[in-house]
């Protein structure tokens, strides 16, 4: 069923109180089943406001979000059992271990505990961190404490993983290792996975499908091969620079 | 279920290791509970002093003395010590602080006491056979004299209780005159027998709203009082642990997880909860096995061990939800540490921690009422003092729990209607 829309996103608008402008403005798009889907955009596009939405935290102002055929603001909680998260902070509890906080985010998935103590081992051993398990997570470097704010993401095998920006302020061997664990998660396991960044070439080489935002708004949107012919362009960035006809704040 | 013991597992390892939330919570109020108790030991006493030190000088030997002394004694309210001394040496013993009253009875003052009667009575039976006889109106005076520490209301009271028992005394000497000369008036009549206890009797009572009428010691107060303080300052490391959680994202990731974050903060609740137990326990035991080894007195703490619990209980809650509302309110730990560390030290001194509500200005008394951990120290009071069952305290509990379902009340649409828009 791959190409399949899982998330459809119709005409969304978000105001918070107090603001200017409001942090989503009329966006529409579509998650395709099984991509990788790369939302760009510079600081304060609306990139994590979208996503809160996206996990049924708040409903739009206006607009619609359908995730695997259910109403964000109506069954929200329907939502949030397939889907996982990985927030952008680094959202941990510094005096537990990296193992506690494992085993507790998990039972708050209601993993049943020997099924989860093999999957925190797995998930552990795959990101080169096991035998950190029992260190205090203030000790970790900053790309060791992303490596465990991802898996406590997908203890509990959603079937759509959403994460913001999960790769700032990492290292490049800490980086390899997520994207590369993020691929195998899609292509073995059929994980959709709605990713946000600031970096147009690390989304170029991992996407499947991109759409650019900025204020907001959408700019632009399509699978990335569609994105950078069209345009007739090499790179993500150019099409960016072609677009806005400026380059990004940050 | 299940999600709840986990969530109260992580809770409680996060709390063990944060050094500073345990010094806070169960070293700072025992230590408190123990200065404090040890420096208020004396003022508490002065208040609490049952028996003032009277110095009596009896130059009379008669029974106006003996009777006065009697009454004086029957009073309880006078600790009474003889000395035959000058006045001039009593006057000297009273502004020394020795004592903080001393009555002078001046010789022959029972034998004038009753010749001023047996003259009043005789003019109310001018007989023409007797001439009018000589007697010494010299003045009869008793002294008082007053240590000048003495405030104006108490020496205001202690003379009149002492006039009281000396017109009772010059009521009876009437009466004996009188009596004899009824009898020779008509010799024929019956013995008559006139009783001389006031027609009039008065019952005092403290008429205060805060039913303290029976005013604690040191220990009573001091222990009841830190451990709502204590309780109460649960709100700095609750809310700083709920402000955390929204800063590093944790909120976030529970939020979008199905159910979690009811679980998380039930999970919370309750261990602030037991914290707040545990902090009531060790003060508890603090009143009844550390202070007592400074040589002050033991904590009595009644039989009421349910009612006790259950003060405990609904105090903890009302603490902890105040602590939850300060978390959900506050933009950053510094705010809620610095608004919480204010508010509850507020809260504390109006209601009556610092300085109690007995030595409180009227006006002062009645605005403490308002304060939470007022209607906890009202409560453990009511054990502690009376020995009262929980009949006598429930409107106590019964506020501090409308207060705890106000603060989640509060914090539940702060959370739904303020953050998440
Ligand atoms: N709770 C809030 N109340 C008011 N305005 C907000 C709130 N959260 C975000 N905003 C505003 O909404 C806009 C979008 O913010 P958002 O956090 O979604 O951006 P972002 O794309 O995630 O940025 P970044 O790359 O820095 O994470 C910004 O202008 C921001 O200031
Ligand atoms: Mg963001």
């Amino acid at each position: 069923m791959q190409g399949a829309p899982l998330v459809e996103i119709q005409n969304v608008l978000k105001s918070y109180k107090n603001a200017p402008r409001p942090a989503v403005n009329d966006l529409s798009l579509v998650i395709p089943k099984q991509s990788i889907f790369g939302l760009l955009g510079p600081n304060g596009a609306g990139k994590t406001t979208l996503i809160s939405m996206l996990c049924g935290l708040f409903s739009p102002t206006n607009g619609k979000i359908i995730t695997n055929g259910w109403d964000t603001a109506v069954d929200s909680k329907k939502i949030k059992q397939i889907i996982g998260v990985v927030p952008q902070e680094i959202a941990l509890y510094p005096k537990l271990t990296a193992y506690e906080n494992l085993l507790f985010l998990g039972h708050m998935y209601g993993i049943e505990t020997d099924e989860l103590k093999q999957r925190i081992k797995y998930n552990l051993e795959v990101l080169g961190l096991f035998e950190h398990k029992d260190q205090l997570i203030k000790t970790f470097s900053g790309g060791m404490k992303r490596r465990i704010n991802l898996i406590a993401g997908l203890l509990h095998h959603p079937q759509l993983l959403i994460l913001d920006e999960p790769t700032v302020g990492v290292d490049i061997q800490s980086k390899t290792a997520i994207i590369n664990y993020l691929k195998k998660l899609n292509s073995e396991k059929g994980m959709t996975i709605f990713y946000t960044s600031h970096h147009l070439d690390e989304a170029e080489d991992f996407c499947s499908h991109i759409a650019i935002i900025d204020e907001g708004k959408l700019i632009t949107e399509g699978s990335t091969k569609e994105l950078i012919q069209n345009n007739g362009c090499n790179t993500i960035e150019e099409v960016y620079l072609k677009i806005t006809g400026r380059k990004f704040r940050d | 279920m299940k999600k709840l013991l986990y969530s109260l597992y992580k809770e409680y390892k996060v709390l063990v290791r944060d050094k500073a939330a345990m010094g806070i919570m169960f070293i700072m109020p025992m230590a408190l509970v123990f200065v404090v108790t040890i420096i208020q030991d004396t003022t508490f006493k002065s208040v609490n002093e049952t028996s003032v030190p009277l110095l009596l000088v009896d130059k009379d030997h008669d029974s106006l003395s003996v009777q006065l002394e009697r009454a004086l004694k029957q009073t309880k309210f006078f600790d009474v010590q003889k000395q035959d001394i000058n006045q001039e040496e009593a006057r000297e013993l009273i502004a020394t602080g020795k004592y903080l009253i001393g009555i002078f009875i001046p010789e022959k003052s029972t034998t004038r006491l009753r010749e001023k009667a047996s003259q009043r009575i005789s003019k109310l039976f001018p007989a023409e056979d007797t001439l009018p006889s000589v007697v010494d109106t010299a003045s009869l005076q008793l002294k008082l004299y007053f240590d000048p520490i003495t405030k104006q209301s108490f020496k205001v009271s202690i003379s009149g209780a002492i006039g009281r028992i000396v017109s009772a005394l010059e009521m009876q000497s009437m009466v004996d005159v009188l009596k004899v000369e009824m009898k020779d008036l008509m010799p024929s009549s019956e013995e008559v027998t006139l009783e001389t206890k006031p027609l009039v009797s008065t019952s005092e009572e403290y008429a205060t709203n805060n039913e303290s009428t029976l005013v604690p010691n040191s220990v009573q107060h001091n222990v009841p009082a830190w451990t709502m303080f204590a309780m109460f300052f649960i709100c700095i490391p609750l809310s700083g642990n709920i402000i955390r959680e929204r800063e590093d994202g944790s909120a976030f990731r529970l939020l979008t997880m199905p159910g979690s974050y009811v679980f998380v903060l039930a999970g919370k609740i309750t261990l602030y909860l037991i914290v707040s137990l545990i902090q009531f326990a060790l003060m508890l035991s603090v009143g009844l096995y550390i202070l007592p080894l400074m040589g002050l007195p033991t904590l009595q703490t009644g039989e009421n061990y349910f009612t006790l619990f259950s003060i405990a209980l609904s105090a903890g809650l009302a603490a902890t939800a105040f602590g939850l509302l300060v978390g959900t309110i506050a933009s950053s730990q510094d705010q809620a540490a610095l608004f919480g560390a204010v508010f509850v030290v507020l809260l504390a001194a109006l209601g009556g921690v610092w300085i109690p509500t007995f030595v409180m200005p009227e006006i002062m008394k009645s605005i403490s009422s308002i304060s939470p951990l007022n209607w906890g120290l009202e409560a453990f009071y009511g054990v502690f003092l009376r020995g009262v069952s929980f009949s006598a305290i429930w409107i106590h509990l019964f506020k501090l729990l409308v207060f705890a379902a106000a603060c989640f009340g509060g914090a539940y649409y702060y959370q739904v209607y303020k953050r998440m828009r």
